[in-house]
């Protein structure tokens, strides 16, 4: 099989349709696993592979599956969360639009395994104009007989609803997700209980995003030891990283999980442009702690920046010139946070403005050294204690923007 | 004055129940095709779509207020949406948007005083390596430079 | 409940045991440990977003609610470590900062939420220093209610209240992030019976009744439990007045009736009409014996109970059955019921005691009964058999009637009643409030309301309740109990019991 065949996001824009999908093999494996194999080795093989989540929160999709119980005779859901609402990233757009079949067939695995029925794409509603092809790929595939009733002409069947988003970073979050497909407004639950087994419509449900389950016709396909051996043994696989800003070449990089940040800036990306020397890097989505040009050379996996005290999340590098003031980047992620906070709960909602009101005024040169010390305070507050995970999304890279630049954010205060 | 979708609309919309195993929760969509017809979802937009669902207006209007891509009143003709997030910002955005704002005459209400166009800062539209990039109704562009910017301003302005 | 398991677990060193299901939250109640919270409501499921309830279980990274984390044997739980007092402040920090201040206006000071944990948590310094979001803060929801928006400190009580126990969903919340607020839409205010309960929910002053607003502070009220007399449910109130000081020395006010919690018969609610029952208390009371012949003279209890017994023993006694009629309504007590069938019914010999009655109206479908009076099963149990006098028969043959309370105006029109009562030489009135019959009366007793009894009602699943005394009766003013008692000793029928007056 041609390398286009296993690569997320294929070289030619032209062969997203049914025909060339086949051509590369399209939906073999999900062939294989619906009519030859049985749905728990479907999961077994998966858990294996040790795929994690690919939307930012790294859970591991097998383990993820494992938790939906065995019994019982609810429906059951899978929603693909398509919302890509990190700033920073855009993989899962071209997914969508560069390779839409081989998500649909990574869903047909997907369902097969769990025992669901029906699923639900949820593209973020600033995709609507793009996401004619997946449109299209949904009727291509149900017309071949790969979804609707008696797949592959077996008993299992899997219908597929793509359903769109309206301006909401939130609805990222799964529970925040499931509340916006049931018509309501997208603010996440509490946990336990968890959607796994009550999801959307109360019922069962697996959430897993697009680049995660792009990645499971080639784990049938190939194998869990294959999809390893791509990566490292503890994170296998590739991963697309966005990379945007002062670079040369921004786009999407399918590499290895590992690569080494600076490999991924310097050699794939070119590096910043001429006479811009880095600042600072955000490397896994706004809601990654940034590092320090001198912790550029962190491999890119879950546990290597995890230890370097930022994670791996979507793997959308932004790349910061030394001719942006901080202040800048500051701004800009405080105020994202307090326009998106769903106001649910009391830390995010007045946590989020607080801090946002406090770097508008620093931005316009009305602050002061004790606003720092103030926002590291604010975050710690919001830290662990949201109702969702957006809270450390809110706090943690703008503790890192205050503590790592706390030199240059004062210096431009005493000016 | 009571609300009433298009033939075409209503057709669309009643597709639209079918998928969803409880009738509200086609709501999302069925408030994008509205808007997507009327350039608004109105009051009596909201008391039909409430009545069609078998929920509250007001659960309507809660939803429809959540969410910053539904409007509860008609914008300018043509909508400009200008990301002004991070790679946004660091390739020049606020610049962009005081540009566009300055050649269009945008007024302190994000709209032309003829109100034919709208502009509006958004979060992170998930085409940062266009950036900036900016959607005019929906659709993306990117980069937009200085040349491309002055030159989107003059197929805008030609298209009375 | 038998059968339900009861989990073991530990909660500041304590040990507690807890039927299995129970939350973190409640069994620390049962150890006597409150755990501060606002958004939670033992009337609903968790809701999670206030973040006030944090606790530390052991073997679990992060803080956890107290609300939704149900008990597990072995648990070990810790509420007042540094931790949760920091996690503690914090919210309150984020709450203060966008938070009007207020107070000095506030009806809710003195019973707010936010006061109470701030005081708890040492009164800290307050960090913020930029513009406050500025909001509505006088919006008329309806019936009465008062919304102020900066106050809110969106918990959604109100808002999951109107969803989950009257249905009506009349609040909403509009928009998100810091501009997330509470609403009604246009044209649909609350419109509810039940609307009341939302400024009994609101933690702070965000949700405020115009009835009390701005009339007194909470602490002045002294706050007085008993059962609400007006339908059949008796459900629990607190009646909360205030005597003398802030007012004049002998004034008595009753600024506000609430829910009292009573999980067999109304749970945590009550409907606006038992609220509305504060005016009752107050308004247009009889407050002195008049005499109608010599309206200024001052008549004591005693002379008048005396010239009563008097008329009534100068029928002889074969007569009385049919020259004496007395009218009582259902509102008294099982007790003043029992003393009335002593001396009317037993003691007189009369063979029928009539019963004039608030009219019924419609059952709400929660607590509001079709029957608007507290006691209709005491009066069965008593051994009466209710029913309206003919006041054609009454003209006719009566010559000493006895009417407890003014419902006969709810059946016949004044003019009826006078034409009937011009007929009878002896006409005695014993009711709270002042009204059309009272210049058709000889005399004219004032009683206690109900508030201002004690005794027992029995309600319409037949459950009694016993309540006592929630606020003094006006100077004087004594009810229908101790009436009757001095009765009862003027007709000789008491022999010394202790029913005496």
């Amino acid at each position: 099989m041609s390398e286009d065949a296993v690569r997320l996001i294929p070289a030619d824009d032209s062969s997203w349709g049914l025909e060339a999908y086949l051509r590369r093999g399209g939906y073999e494996a999900a062939r294989k696993a619906v009519t030859s194999m049985a749905p728990q080795d479907v999961i077994a093989e998966v858990r294996r592979a040790g795929i994690r989540g690919r939307g930012g929160a790294g859970f591991p999709a097998g383990l993820k599956w494992s938790f939906v119980p065995q019994r019982g005779t609810a429906p059951r859901y899978l929603c693909v969360n398509a919302d890509e609402g990190e700033p920073g990233t855009f993989k899962d757009r071209a997914i969508l639009v560069r390779n839409p079949h081989q998500l649909l067939e990574g869903m047909i695995i997907a369902a097969f395994g769990v025992g669901i029925g029906k699923a639900f794409i949820y593209v973020r509603g600033e995709y609507d104009r793009i996401a004619g092809r997946l449109g299209e790929a949904v009727a291509e595939a149900r017309a071949q007989g790969f979804l609707g009733r008696e797949v592959f002409g077996t008993e299992f069947g899997l219908d597929v609803v793509v359903h769109f988003g309206a301006g909401a970073y939130i609805c990222g979050e799964e529970t925040a997700l499931l509340e916006s497909i049931e018509g309501r407004r997208g603010q996440p639950r509490l946990k336990p209980p968890f959607p796994a087994v009550v999801g959307l419509f109360r019922s069962p449900t697996v959430i897993n995003n697009v680049e995660t389950l792009a990645n499971i016709p080639s784990i049938i396909g190939r194998g869990a030891d294959w999809f390893l051996a791509r990566g490292l043994p503890k994170d296998g696989g590739t991963r697309i990283f966005s990379v945007s800003g002062a670079v040369r070449r921004p786009g999407l990089y399918e590499l290895p999980v590992g690569t080494p940040l600076r490999t991924i800036i310097e050699t794939h990306a070119g590096g910043p442009p001429e006479g811009v020397a880095i600042k600072a890097v955000v490397p896994g989505g706004l809601s990654a702690p940034v590092l320090r040009p001198d912790e550029l050379d962190v491999p890119m996996d879950f546990d290597s920046l995890s230890r370097a005290g930022s994670m791996l999340g979507s793997a959308g590098v932004i790349v910061i010139g030394d001719r942006t003031p901080i202040i800048e980047v500051l701004k800009v992620t405080a105020r994202f946070y307090a326009r998106e906070s769903c106001g649910q709960c009391t830390p995010c909602r007045l946590g989020t403005s607080w801090i946002h009101k406090i770097v508008s005024r620093m931005a316009e040169g009305r602050g002061w050294p004790a606003d720092i010390d103030l926002i590291r305070d604010l975050a710690d507050g919001m830290k662990g204690q949201t109702l969702c995970p957006m809270g450390d999304a809110a706090a943690l890279p703008i503790q890192a923007l205050v503590s790592k630049f706390r030199g240059e954010l004062e210096q431009a205060m005493s000016q | 004055m009571s609300y009433a979708p298009s033939t075409a609309t209503l057709k669309k919309i009643e597709g639209m129940i079918a998928p969803y195993p409880e009738r509200s929760a086609a709501l999302l969509p069925i408030l994008r095709a509205i808007q997507e017809e009327s350039g608004c979802v109105s009051p009596e937009a909201e008391a039909w779509v409430a009545a069609k669902l078998g929920i509250r207006p007001i659960q309507v209007r809660e939803v429809l207020s959540f969410y910053t891509m539904f409007r509860r009143k008609p914008a300018g003709k043509t909508t400009i949406q200008v990301c002004w997030n991070l790679s946004c910002t660091l390739a020049g955005a606020e610049n962009l948007i005081g540009f566009l704002r300055e050649k269009l005459h945008i007024g302190p209400d994000g709209t032309t005083p003829d109100g034919r166009i709208t502009l509006e800062t958004v979060e992170c539209l998930g085409n940062c390596d266009q950036a900036p990039c900016l959607q005019i109704d929906g659709v993306d562009h990117g980069p937009v430079t200085r040349d491309r910017a002055a030159a989107l301003i003059e197929e805008l302005e030609a298209h009375e | 409940m038998s059968g339900t398991k009861t989990v073991g677990l530990k909660i500041d060193g304590q040990t507690v045991q807890a039927p299995e299901g129970t939350i973190v939250l409640k069994a620390a109640e049962l150890a006597g440990i409150s755990i501060p919270h606002f958004c939670y409501h033992p009337a609903f499921e968790a809701e999670g977003n206030c973040r006030m309830c944090l606790v530390e279980v052991e073997g679990l990274p992060k803080l956890e609610l107290a609300c939704s984390t149900v008990v597990k044997e072995g648990m070990i739980v810790r509420t007042s470590t540094p931790r949760i007092l920091q996690a503690r402040k914090d919210v309150l920090e984020f709450l203060l900062a966008e938070h009007p201040l207020d107070c000095p206006i506030c009806d809710k000071a003195g019973e707010c939420k936010l006061q109470e944990y701030y005081d708890r948590h040492g009164l800290f310094a307050g960090r913020f220093v930029e513009a406050k979001e500025k909001r509505d803060k006088k919006v008329a929801i309806g019936k009465g209610l008062l919304l102020d928006r900066e106050r809110c400190i969106l918990c959604t009580r109100c808002v999951r209240f109107l969803r989950k126990v009257t249905g009506t969903g009349e609040l909403g919340v509009f928009e998100r992030g810091v501009r997330a607020e509470i609403g009604t839409y246009d044209g649909v205010p609350v419109g509810n019976n039940y609307s009341g309960n939302l400024v009994d929910i609101c933690p702070v002053g965000a949700i405020t009744d115009a009835d009390f607003r701005f009339k007194t502070r909470a602490w002045f009220l002294k706050k007085g439990p008993t059962v609400c007399p007006r339908c059949g449910r008796g459900c629990a109130v607190v009646v909360e007045s205030v005597s003398g000081y802030p007012l004049e020395e002998k004034q008595r006010r009753v600024f506000r009736i609430r829910a009292g919690e009573n999980p067999a018969v109304n749970g945590w609610w009550i409907c606006d009409l038992g609220r509305a029952g504060r005016r009752d208390i107050d308004e247009n009371r009889q407050v002195r014996i008049t005499r109608k012949s010599a309206p200024e003279e001052k008549v004591s209890r005693e002379a008048a109970i005396e010239e009563i017994a008097g008329r009534i023993l100068g029928i002889p006694q074969a007569q009385r059955g049919a020259r004496i009629a007395v009218v009582l309504n259902s509102l008294l007590t099982c007790e003043e019921l029992a003393l009335a069938e002593k001396v009317f019914a037993k003691g007189l010999g009369l063979p029928g005691v009539y019963f004039a009655d608030p009219m019924p109206g419609e059952a709400d479908g929660f607590l509001l009964t079709g029957e608007r009076v507290p006691n209709a099963r005491g009066v069965l149990e008593a051994g009466f058999s209710p029913r309206l006098p003919n006041l054609d028969a009454l003209a006719a043959s009566v010559e000493v009637l006895l009417v407890f309370g003014s419902y006969l105006l709810e059946h016949f029109s004044e003019e009826a009643i006078s034409r009937a009562l011009a007929g009878i030489p002896s006409k005695f009135l014993f009711s709270a409030c002042a009204g059309p019959l009272d210049r058709l009366a000889d005399f004219v007793f004032p009683v206690a309301l109900p508030a201002e009894k004690s005794g027992t009602y029995i309600n319409v699943d037949g459950l009694r309740q016993t309540f006592g005394r929630a606020v003094e009766p006006p100077p004087g003013v004594v009810s229908e109990r101790e009436i009757l008692g001095c009765l009862a000793n003027g007709l000789g029928l008491n022999r010394g019991g202790p029913d005496a007056c």
